[in-house]
């Protein structure tokens, strides 16, 4: 219930997403100086120890990380807007990083793509409930949200929603599954996020990890 | 001891908390603390309901706030909620009860506030908070006293290498001043700096193609803070708005120096606060060894004007349970949360009055001190005593009481000298 204890004022803790962000992030961090090529590869831990002593990474599942970044058990972290928009989180967004490019859309089967909107109720399966429900909120349009965690494209295949949101990059997940987008709910890329106090009681070292960053990313 | 967690009545709502007796004595010492550094700068404290009506705290924290708020339904199907912060209720009151006071109006309090929901999962919804309200002045110097006070309570409260930092609302708005976004876009703004969502500003600033300057404070915003930072300011902001709040900084950098605690404060105008009324500086404590601010307050002058009184007002509000996790992070926690009295006092067979009569004389004398209310045999409770911690057992007898304080070998002594101050029961004092 208490905020946690935390490490050592020297240390610096950068939170990074495993899955499909793991290696941009590291790849941004490698950029900016802080780790040392591949060696992350190699293992399977979960704190990756930086070129530079005053500063770690672990690695978070993307579900969880904005939590480690709010309760400042890491200094920083490396998100998806998709999260940071699902989840609402006390945290500073500070730089778009420009990789994970992805979009959140509402898709339905081929056969609903022109009729949709007159069906009530209307059941969107999504990973993002909380979006998803802004979004028809917005619309003045009733909803009923099916929460998922995994293969939201199956949901109204097999009749357990009208359609989707979900995150599409390509577009080729969706056609497979013979799913039409209908509308983009948002756009989302990789963000570095910053925990409310580190930015102040550990701002040398922080804003050091934000230039640094800020640079690689503008030299990428 | 729970026996099997998943019956309800073993559990307390999420959110909530049993505070310990050792974290119950903290938490009133440092209310206490707080609570005595206001007197000393001529705050008197109120104590206003837990429950409002829902239009009272809508009118004071804007609709917005409906969401975050605990509600009940009244008798008569009025809406009630519980205060999530104390500004507003002390508003309250300053603009009805206090109306005729003179200005300024000096009020301090403390109590439990509540949210209905938090964000995030493992917030508080129930928590105490402990601050000041300084109504009336609209000067560098109420400012300047309302921070110098937060310092000082903080402290008094036990705090200790924790810093302030200073912010202030008008900054923000300077850079954003002029511009002349749209309604919905100016509402994006404010919604965007209650996220800290600095990419999604900068997008929407090159989406109304807003000069270059304006985008390069608003990125070097969250890096502006310490020594150099209203220099930076003043070079990069260069609208009146921008302009006059660094002025106004400068100058209350130099009354907190005067108060003396210029080492305490940090000035930051990355501050973003979570309550929308605020209008002039804002505030935060925090140290390294949490992750969520201590302390937090700011100018808030057109708060009273929505209750009928165009007061200015400024204050603080100390959120007392991070001040006590800040003291014990990363301390291991004692398995028990002990406490324990100054003494134990048993009685030999058939002088419970004379026991009685001690332990009496004893709390006279500011002690704790237990009785042994289960009969147990004394070789028992002096060994129980020693494990626990009990700096002293007694056992009072008929005119003699035998002692053993610490690991020393008992010592029999007249009954009157353990009572009345000499002998072993009155070294070390009241602590």
């Amino acid at each position: 219930m208490t905020p946690e204890a935390r490490q050592s004022a020297a240390l610096v803790t950068v939170a990074a997403p495993s899955g499909r962000l793991l290696d941009g992030a590291m790849r941004i961090l490698e950029a900016a100086g802080y780790l040392d090529g591949d060696a992350w590869r190699e293992s399977r831990r979960l704190i990756v120890q930086g070129a530079e002593p005053g500063l770690r990474c672990l690695i978070a599942k993307p579900v969880d990380l904005l939590t480690y970044v709010e309760h400042g058990a890491a200094d920083l972290g490396i998100a998806g807007k998709d999260v940071l928009l699902e989840q609402g989180r006390d945290v500073y967004e500070l730089v778009d990083l420009g990789f994970g490019t992805c979009r959140g859309v509402l898709a339905f089967p081929g056969r609903l793509a022109e009729s949709w909107e007159r069906l009530t109720p209307l059941r969107i399966a999504t990973k993002y409930p909380h979006v998803t429900e802004r979004y028809f909120w917005g619309q003045g349009r009733p909803v009923e949200i099916i929460a998922m965690n995994g293969t939201v494209e199956l949901a109204p295949l097999v009749g357990l929603a009208d359609g989707i949101m979900d995150l599409v990059m390509s577009g080729r997940t969706l056609r497979e599954n013979g799913l039409v987008e209908v509308a983009e709910l948002f756009q989302s890329t990789a963000r570095l996020v910053v925990n409310r106090i580190s930015l102040r009681s550990r701002a040398d070292a922080v804003a050091a990890v934000i230039d640094r960053v800020r640079a690689a990313v503008a030299a990428a | 001891m729970p026996r099997d967690p998943r019956e309800r009545w073993q559990l307390i709502p999420s959110g909530t908390r049993d505070w310990l007796p050792r974290e119950a004595v903290r938490l009133r010492e440092a209310t206490a603390g707080v609570l005595a550094e206001a007197a000393r700068w001529g705050y008197r404290e109120v104590v206003t309901p837990t429950i409002e009506y829902l239009d009272v705290l809508v009118r004071g924290e804007g609709a917005d706030a409906a969401d975050r708020l605990f509600k009940l339904v009244d008798r008569g199907g009025e809406l009630l909620a519980l205060r999530p912060e104390m500004t507003t209720p002390v508003a309250r009151l300053a603009a009805t009860r206090l109306r005729d006071e003179p200005v300024p109006l000096r009020v301090a309090y403390a109590g439990w506030v509540f949210r209905g929901r938090e964000a995030a999962s493992a917030r508080l919804r129930e928590f105490p908070q402990a601050g000041c309200e300084l109504i009336g002045p609209q000067s560098v110097d109420a400012d300047a006293e309302i921070v110098a006070l937060a310092v000082g309570a903080l402290r008094a409260a036990g705090a200790s290498g924790f810093s302030v930092s200073l912010g202030h609302v008008g900054f923000l708005q300077g850079v954003l001043a002029g511009l002349d976004l749209p309604g919905d876009d100016a509402a994006g703004v404010r919604a965007l700096l209650y996220q800290k969502d600095f990419v999604g500003l900068r997008d929407l600033l090159e989406r109304h193609r807003a000069p270059a300057d304006r985008l390069d404070a608003l990125m070097a915003l969250p890096a502006l803070r310490g020594a150099g930072a209203l220099e930076e300011a003043r070079r990069l902001v260069h609208t009146p708005e921008g302009q006059g709040v660094v002025r106004d900084l400068e100058r209350l950098g130099e009354a907190l120096a005067a108060h003396g605690v210029d080492d305490a404060v940090t000035i930051d105008l990355s501050i973003i606060r979570d309550f929308d009324y605020y209008t002039g500086i804002v505030f935060e404590g925090h140290t390294a060894a949490l992750g969520a601010p201590l302390l937090g307050g700011g100018r808030y002058d057109r708060l009273l004007d929505r209750f009928g009184v165009p007061l200015p007002a400024t204050g603080f509000a100390i959120r007392l349970e991070r001040v006590l996790a800040a003291e014990i992070a990363g301390t291991p926690d004692d398995a028990a949360q002990a406490w324990v009295p100054d003494a134990v006092v048993a009685a030999e067979a058939g002088c419970g009055a004379e026991a009685a009569a001690c332990a009496r004389a004893l709390r006279a004398r500011g002690f704790a001190v237990a009785l042994e209310v289960l009969g147990r045999p004394w070789e028992q409770v002096a060994a129980e005593a020693a494990r626990r911690g009990v700096a002293r057992a007694i056992l009072v007898g008929r005119g003699t009481a035998r002692v053993r304080e610490g690991g020393a070998p008992e010592r029999t002594v007249p009954a009157a000298d353990v009572a009345g101050g000499r002998g072993a029961a009155a070294r070390g004092g009241a602590s």
